[in-house]
């Protein structure tokens, strides 16, 4: 393995120094950062068996090339352990693929944070949490992972909050957004073999997304899809915004949405994830009346306009459904994309080991 | 004091050379190019500017291409199309 030619020598006494001295080099998000010693990036880049110059990834717009050695220097100063690297350089290379379109959701004003779903058998292996606290804290490889990503952003990809990245208000996501799908405990396709990978294959998809809305419906199946399908057809996500839409023909912006369904799979049991998308998408949909009242379309109410309605989701296959969160409740959340699919679209990739 | 090698974990731009266009001496029989990001509003803007220079000079004609997404770098082969047929392009972003 060759070495990182490029490096920086710091000098400190004691544990609280090297806290500080990753603050003074403008490197952490804010959180204290475990410092990047080359011994310890050589063991995260031998872990992946990858070459510290190998290219990951490229970003055009700002005139980056994203190398391993960067991946695995943010990965280390994340808190990671060296064998969740094949992880986070699949996701790497997934959000830096043409399609998910890195500078928009990184610069945008919309403040999207990458979602993380990983599926597989190295989820089971790396302990990434599909079940309580989904999105909350307590699990390392969670926490890290999501984390390692913000990192490269902010560091290796100028994602820099106030710089190229002006998002109004972001959401804690940006921290850390990383989660499993819970896949050998459904009768559900996993997302990634619905994306075209094997089940014995492990892949990471990446999704520039708003934060998760809580939905707490937890009844019969109709009656939890109706309130997810009413949750995600809120005035004021990225969905139901008329600025920069996919397709000028709607007017509106439309885009991919995750659904994370918890709970017990028992409770499914006659449903299959495409019954699911397809109960879903013909209700995700607001009536002109609302569009107009919230000036997402122009001109007055007229009569009819309230039983006219614009679909907020191109497709049902844009509904990403993925069986995740605690074994307590069926409880879900709904994720809005950050943008049209023409802006970015979720990108799956194989995790290599 | 201990002295650590870290790897640095940030990057800096890489940038080719690049050589602007030279100036056009004047917009007077210029074929001029327009491009539109597509967010609200640069359609107008463009349409605007479109129509003063057309009365302030003698342009000698107008191509319009608009990117699908904001977000979206412009298609090469529309870039390519304009650098073709025009001295001129204008880019306006909407919001």
């Amino acid at each position: 393995m060759t070495p990182s030619k490029d490096t920086v020598t710091a000098r400190w006494d004691d544990i609280f120094a090297a806290v500080e001295t990753g603050y003074d080099l403008g490197w952490t998000d804010g959180l204290p950062i475990v410092p990047p010693t080359t011994d310890r990036v050589a063991a995260f880049l031998a872990a992946a068996g990858r070459d510290a110059a190998e290219v990951i990834g490229e970003l055009p717009e700002r005139r980056r090339v994203i190398t391993a050695d960067k991946v695995a220097a943010n990965a280390v100063m994340a808190g990671c352990r060296p064998e969740y690297m094949p992880v986070v350089l699949a996701a790497a290379a997934a959000m830096l693929a043409p399609e998910f379109n890195l500078v928009g959701p990184s610069s945008s004003m919309g403040g999207a944070a990458v979602l993380t779903i990983v599926n597989g058998p190295i989820a089971r292996e790396l302990k990434i949490n599909a079940r309580n606290n989904l999105f909350g804290p307590g699990n390392r490889a969670n926490a890290t992972i999501g984390r390692a990503l913000r990192l490269l952003l902010m560091n290796a990809c100028a994602a820099i909050p106030g710089l190229f990245d002006r998002s109004v208000l972001g959401h804690p996501g940006k921290y850390t957004y990383c989660i499993a799908e819970a896949d050998a405990e459904t009768h559900w396709t996993p997302l990634h073999v619905e994306r075209g990978f094997r089940p014995d294959q492990s892949a990471v998809t990446v999704f520039a997304a708003e934060g998760p809305r809580q939905v707490r419906a937890v009844g019969r199946p109709e009656a939890i899809l109706y309130a997810v399908a009413d949750v995600a057809s809120s005035l004021g996500t990225s969905l139901s915004t008329a600025g920069s839409v996919g397709d000028p023909e709607q007017g509106i912006r439309q885009g991919e949405i995750v659904v994370t369904i918890a709970g017990s799979s028992g409770l499914w049991q006659d449903w299959s994830k495409a019954e699911v998308r397809n109960y879903l998408h013909g209700r995700i949909r607001r009536s002109v009346a609302d569009l107009k009242r919230a000036q997402v379309l122009a001109g007055a109410v007229e009569p009819g306009d309230g039983e006219r309605f614009l679909s907020l989701i191109p497709s049902a296959e844009d509904i990403l459904v993925v069986f995740a969160g605690g074994e307590e409740s069926n409880m879900s959340s709904v994720i809005p994309s950050w943008g049209p699919k023409v802006a970015s679209a979720a990108v799956t990739r194989e995790i290599r080991r | 004091m201990p002295e650590y090698t870290l790897v640095n974990p940030t990057t800096e731009p890489v940038i080719a050379p690049f050589d602007g266009a030279p100036r056009l001496p004047t917009l007077a029989g210029a074929r001029l190019g327009l491009i539109d990001d597509s967010k609200r509003n640069a359609d107008g803007l463009l349409a605007e500017l479109s129509e003063i220079l057309g009365a302030r000079y003698e342009i000698a004609g107008v191509q319009w291409h608009r990117k699908p997404s904001a977000s979206r770098p412009a298609d090469p082969a529309a870039l390519a199309a304009l650098v073709k047929d025009c001295d001129a392009v204008i880019i306006a972003i909407g919001d």
